[in-house]
């Protein structure tokens, strides 16, 4: 009887599957699941009539009962699943977009070479103990000239093509800086002798002379530096300096020359030239080559300005240099003109310009890879 | 200053080739600017004898020549008027690179006729600006010849730099000193015979300058010369000068500029003839007196300014230039010389005044050598009676008695200057071959100066002199010390602040521009500047004469230019000062933005939106929110400077300072800049930034809840005028712990309401933090917040 009855509910398990491995649609499943399952289902109705038998038959019976309906629940579940991809992937294949199409949106903004070359000293810098200040664009005679050891009869004062601003009542004429360096004077009047050990500074900033041309503009930028200490010479101008350039143009071999010349403010002076190799299209290849390119001045601290700054000549010293950031920025970007520096063009931006996130730092690097 | 190969070794003797002597000059400090080899650029250029003249056919002024180089002929056509049969002269083939026409000839028809070269000017050869005829050579030439040999142009022409300080190099003899002392040979001595003259001089000199004045010329002397014939310089003379730029004029002038390129010295010759009475008298001029100098232009000169003068007037600009009514002519027979120390910072002075340059000028305010008058006076004597004959007169001259300046030197400051370790055997002898005196004693030299170094003061000068010659590569390349530091940023908070704005901007979509910190006066007039303190007396242009006190001008004008190329949607930023005045405090850093025309443009997915004050509002909080300030820390008041639209445009602060300015540009300014769309702009005022307090870099805790937040939405009437943000910070008043967002969804001011009035849907976000709350206590938070409104605002609620 027992297994009479199992080969029954066998066969009814048989017919159930197969009726839900053939069922085609999720209605036509709701339906096996309702007429096995269901309140009045095929299995329910043998599970109602369990207490017809003895306790025996009732339990073996009922455990392969119970055994059947998780099959079929199983079996409904994996069709029903099997539907729902079917649906999706029937439903995907109406989704499709144009891929193609792209909408616009404007570009995000660059920074200006300029900003990006003096970031680039300040990392190389900073990598070697300097710090930033600046200074007011708009000099007296004194911080511009005379402090640093160019009187008004200098002849070197010719060659400085000055702005002067209107006379003040006292027949004083204030003057647009024509280099960095009178932030040297102020900085070194700030020192406070009685905790003075060494400074390091850089000292980027506008710079004005009245000259335009192809090659000059009446506003550049200048970048000034000064080391003073106890017992800073000129093998650390040297070595300083070396470094800066080398790093700079991404040469570790850069031929780097230092030749005797003249700042009222320095002595001994020297300017310093790198090596490159001219191409017959005029552009520069930095670092091969015979040629010597001259890029940045330097000097000691005159003993005569650090005199006039109350600074013992005889106990500190130390070194200065001076650059144009513009030729800077053409020769390591490859930027043939001066004039559109100042001039706006959103191309010549976009062109010559940097991303924002292209942040120049020693680790990251220093060269706009990506920009 | 230049100079050629040939007049170099007239005072050096070296077995050294150019490229070595050209190596050494920029080690010594002597910049080569140029060196033009005229033989090498004019080897093709060969010497021909023209065999055959004939008419040109189609040109009455042309010809068609045969010229014959010794092997080859050749046919040319010819337009010059000096060419004849049996000539000789200078024939380029095709193929050559003609320097005087900067290009290759080729080979070409003119009217018809066949020409395979050229026929030469010395224009054509850069000899000179001759251009009427071709060159004629000595009949004796040899064909065939490269004309660089023909007519000894294989001089080499030298140009080097002079820096300031060094005038002694402002004569090849200076040079040639510089070059022996490194080792590049010898210096010559200057073999010149003393010659005390015949006969007193005609001229005389006497010094009006009192005691206090007699600075101002320290030394002079002068000489007569009589029967002299001022003829035309021996070619080898003009062609040394022309070689160095100087036009020769004739003998008399030439040998007084040939000296002055040779040893340095300027000298002025006087007709004697021309001189009215036989004195000349070194005074200061007066004011309103008139010279007429040698190069044609009359000056009104000043008080003060050192002339000499006869009975007449002022004949010569002391140091700087002669005057016309007593120059040397051909004519002249009689000279006297002149050769003196002036002052150089009066001279100096004098030409700035007068706006003078002159090569004479140029190495007076360099320093010359001081023994220099008395030497001269022979090496002249001697040049003028080669090339001009006549008797040369005993010397006149005035002197001061000056004292050696000495310096005491201490040799160990050459290693502490510069850590280069020199033997003090080689230092003297650097020194002593630059001809400085060395009397040693214990610790320190004393060292005096040669007489053509005025530019050596002190120490740190004369270590110069020992390292540059010994060769700067010499100096050791020593790295800076870490030792007394640990890394740190090389900004400090202010540049930080740029920095981070720069990015933040440029992330947004601005581009970083740089403009000029001057400005036309009608723009700083516009923009509240304009002071008379910040006017430029010499400016570059009308367009650039004052300081800008904004950047705004200059990116109005910066999206005008763009627009003209094209361009439509723009916005820049400039990191840069502004003037308020010319003190350094008065020096003021801003940020400074524009955007112009449409921040979202039309295509297949969106509609077109134009950058309005909004966009730039948030531009500038999302700005001053990256360089540490929040933005619950700004105040909005609408007290934005007169070149913003009145009503669109406001001011943020904290407590009582300017942060920022923004809106939309005035319209009137809108239209002086020819633009059709409005452009709203910023001014960010950094340096007013109050730097944050927190000292510590670790960061409070931070508390977060997991509990799920609740929104609820709520509509208010309120008066039109109402500043809209009033309400959100009246509900975030309501609760403060758990009220944690307010967004204003939408306002209407249609016909559902009356008018004057506006309404308000604003969502509330509600964030529990401790437990999840009930509907009471939501209930009540919505009670309170109306109340709030109705009390702080007088808005109502509108029923949803």
């Amino acid at each position: 009887m027992v297994s009479e009855l199992k080969e029954d509910l066998q066969n009814l398990l048989n017919d159930i599957i197969s009726g839900i491995s053939n069922s085609e649609t999720p209605s036509e499943l709701e339906d096996i699941r309702i007429n096995s399952l269901g309140k009045n289902g095929s299995v329910t109705l043998y599970l109602k009539n369990l207490r017809n038998y003895d306790i025996k038959t009732k339990k073996e019976i009922g455990t392969y009962l119970n055994e059947i309906k998780k099959q079929i629940i199983k079996s409904i579940t994996d069709k029903k699943n099997l539907f729902k991809k079917k649906y999706l992937k029937e439903k995907l294949k109406t989704e499709k977009i144009d891929i193609s199409l792209t909408p616009y949106e404007s570009d995000i903004g660059t920074l200006h070479p300029l900003s990006r070359t003096i970031e680039e000293l300040c990392a190389i810098f900073a990598d070697m103990g300097f710090s930033i200040v600046e200074g007011p664009d708009i000099e007296s005679d004194y911080y511009n000239f005379t402090a640093l050891n160019i009187s008004e009869e200098h002849p070197a004062r010719q060659e400085h093509d000055t702005f002067y601003l209107q006379p003040d009542i006292d027949g004083q004429r204030k003057v647009l800086r024509t280099h960095t360096s009178p932030v040297q004077i102020r900085t070194m009047e700030k020192i406070d002798l009685k905790n003075f050990d060494e400074i390091r500074y850089i000292i980027p900033g506008r710079t004005y002379r009245s000259d335009h041309d192809a090659t000059h503009s009446p506003m550049f930028h200048q970048c000034e530096g000064l080391v003073l200490g106890k017992n800073i010479n000129m093998g650390h101008l040297k070595g300083c300096l070396i470094d800066f350039c080398r790093t700079y143009f991404n040469e570790s071999n850069l031929p780097v020359r230092f030749r005797p010349s003249y700042f009222p403010f320095t002595e001994p002076s020297a300017e310093v030239d790198i090596g490159c190799k001219k191409e017959s299209d005029g552009s520069l290849v930095i670092g091969e080559g015979e040629e010597w390119l001259e890029i940045l001045g330097s000097g000691m601290v005159h003993p005569k300005v650090l005199y006039g700054v109350g600074i013992d000549p005889t106990k500190y010293q130390g070194f200065a240099f001076g650059m144009g950031l513009e030729r800077l920025t053409m020769l390591k970007y490859g930027i043939p003109d001066l004039r559109p520096f100042y001039d706006c063009d959103l191309r010549w931006l976009k062109h010559y310009g940097f991303l924002p996130v292209d942040n120049p730092s020693l680790h990251s690097g220093l060269n706009g890879v990506f920009s | 200053m230049k100079f050629t190969w040939k007049w170099l070794l007239d005072h050096l003797e070296t077995d050294r080739n150019i490229s070595e002597i050209l190596d050494t000059l920029p080690k010594l400090g002597l910049e080569v600017a140029s060196v033009i080899n005229l033989a090498e650029d004019l080897k093709s250029f060969i010497s021909v004898e023209i065999i055959d003249i004939k008419k040109h056919s189609n040109a009455d002024n042309l010809n068609v020549c045969k010229v014959f180089d010794g092997k080859n002929t050749f046919s040319v056509v010819c337009g010059a008027p000096n060419v004849k049969l049996g000539m000789k002269s200078v024939f380029a083939n095709v193929g050559t690179f003609i320097p005087g026409l900067n290009l290759k000839l080729k080979k070409g028809k003119i009217r018809g006729e066949e020409s395979f070269g050229m026929l030469c000017s010395e224009k054509e050869l850069t000899l000179s600006e001759k251009h009427e005829g071709i060159i004629e050579l000595e009949e004796t030439s040899e064909l065939g010849l490269s004309v660089s040999d023909i007519m000894a142009l294989n001089d080499p022409i030298i140009e080097i730099e002079i820096t300031p300080n060094r005038g002694d190099c402002l004569g090849v003899r200076g040079i040639a000193r510089d070059l022996a002392t490194a080792g590049m040979g010898t210096l010559k001595e200057l073999h010149v015979k003393l010659n005390d003259g015949e006969f007193d001089s005609i001229v005389n000199w006497q010094i009006d300058l009192d005691q206090d004045n007699k600075y101002l010329c320290p030394k002079i002397f002068g000489r007569s010369f009589t029967n002299l014939e001022n003829i035309e310089s021996p070619l080898w003379l003009k062609k040394r000068l022309l070689a160095v730029d100087q036009r020769p004029i004739s003998s008399i002038v030439d040998i007084t500029n040939y000296i002055m390129i040779d040893i340095g010295r300027p000298l002025h010759a006087y007709d004697i003839d021309k001189i009215k009475g036989n004195t000349l008298r070194i005074t200061k001029s007066k004011k309103g007196q008139n010279f007429f100098a040698l190069n044609g232009n009359k000056y009104t000169l000043d008080d003060d300014m050192l002339v000499i003068c006869d009975e007449q007037g002022v004949d010569d600009l002391a140091g700087i230039m002669g005057g016309e009514r007593t120059g040397v002519t051909k004519d002249t027979t009689k000279m006297f010389l002149e050769a003196a120390i002036f002052d150089p910072i009066s001279i100096a002075n004098t030409g700035r005044k007068l706006n003078l340059h002159s090569d004479a000028r140029y190495r007076f305010e360099r320093g010359l050598d001081y023994d220099s008058p008395e030497f001269v006076m022979h090496y002249a004597a001697e040049m003028v009676k080669k090339i001009c004959g006549g008797k040369v007169s005993k010397i006149v001259d005035f002197k001061l008695e000056l004292h050696n300046k000495i310096i005491k030197f201490n040799p160990d400051i050459i290693y502490q200057l510069t850590g280069v370790k020199i033997e003090n055997e080689l230092s003297k002898s650097i020194l002593e071959k630059l001809g400085f005196k060395i009397v040693p004693s214990e610790k320190f030299w004393h060292i005096t100066p040669p007489t053509w170094r005025s530019d050596i003061d002190g120490s740190a000068d004369i270590v110069e002199e020992i390292i540059r010659v010994n060769g700067y590569d010499q100096i050791p390349s020593t790295k800076l010390s870490r030792s007394n530091y640990i890394p740190k940023p090389a900004m400090s908070n202010k540049h930080r602040q740029a920095f981070f704005a720069s990015r933040t901007l440029a992330n947004r979509g601005y581009n970083e521009v740089v403009t000029f910190s001057f400005l036309n006066k009608a723009m700083t007039d516009q923009f509240n500047g304009g002071s008379f303190s910040l006017n430029l007396v010499n400016p570059i242009s009308t367009e650039l004469t004052d300081m800008r006190p904004s950047i705004l001008p200059n990116l109005l004008s910066a999206v005008r230019k763009n627009i003209n190329i094209g361009a439509q949607d723009l916005s820049f930023f400039e990191v840069g000062p502004i003037f308020k005045g010319d003190s350094p405090e008065e020096q003021i850093s801003t940020i400074t933005g524009i955007r112009y025309g449409e921040k979202i443009k039309k295509d297949w997915k969106n509609g077109v939106i134009l950058f309005d004050f909004y966009d730039v509002k948030l531009d500038v909080i999302k700005t001053l929110e990256a360089i540490g300030t929040p933005p619950n820390s700004l105040k909005i008041y609408e007290e934005a400077p007169c070149y913003f639209h009145p009503g669109r445009s406001a001011v943020f602060k904290i407590g009582k300072t300017l942060i920022a300015n923004f809106g939309e540009i005035h319209p009137e300014i809108i239209d002086y800049f020819g633009l059709n769309k409005s452009a709203i702009g910023f001014e960010i005022f950094y340096e007013n930034i109050p730097l944050p307090k927190r000292n510590k870099i670790s960061r409070p805790m931070l508390k977060i809840s997991n509990l799920q937040p609740v929104t609820r939405e709520f509509a208010f009437l309120f008066d039109q005028k109402l500043e809209s943000e009033k309400v959100c910070q009246v509900v975030k008043s309501v609760n403060k712990d758990l009220i944690t967002d307010v967004i204003i969804l939408d306002i209407y001011n249609g016909e559902k309401i009356p008018r004057d009035m506006k309404s308000l849907a604003i969502k509330v976000t509600i964030q529990p933090t401790q437990e999840t709350l009930t509907d009471a206590a939501l209930e009540e938070i919505s009670v309170n917040l109306i109340n709030a409104i109705e009390k702080k605002l007088s808005g109502t609620l509108r029923e949803m």
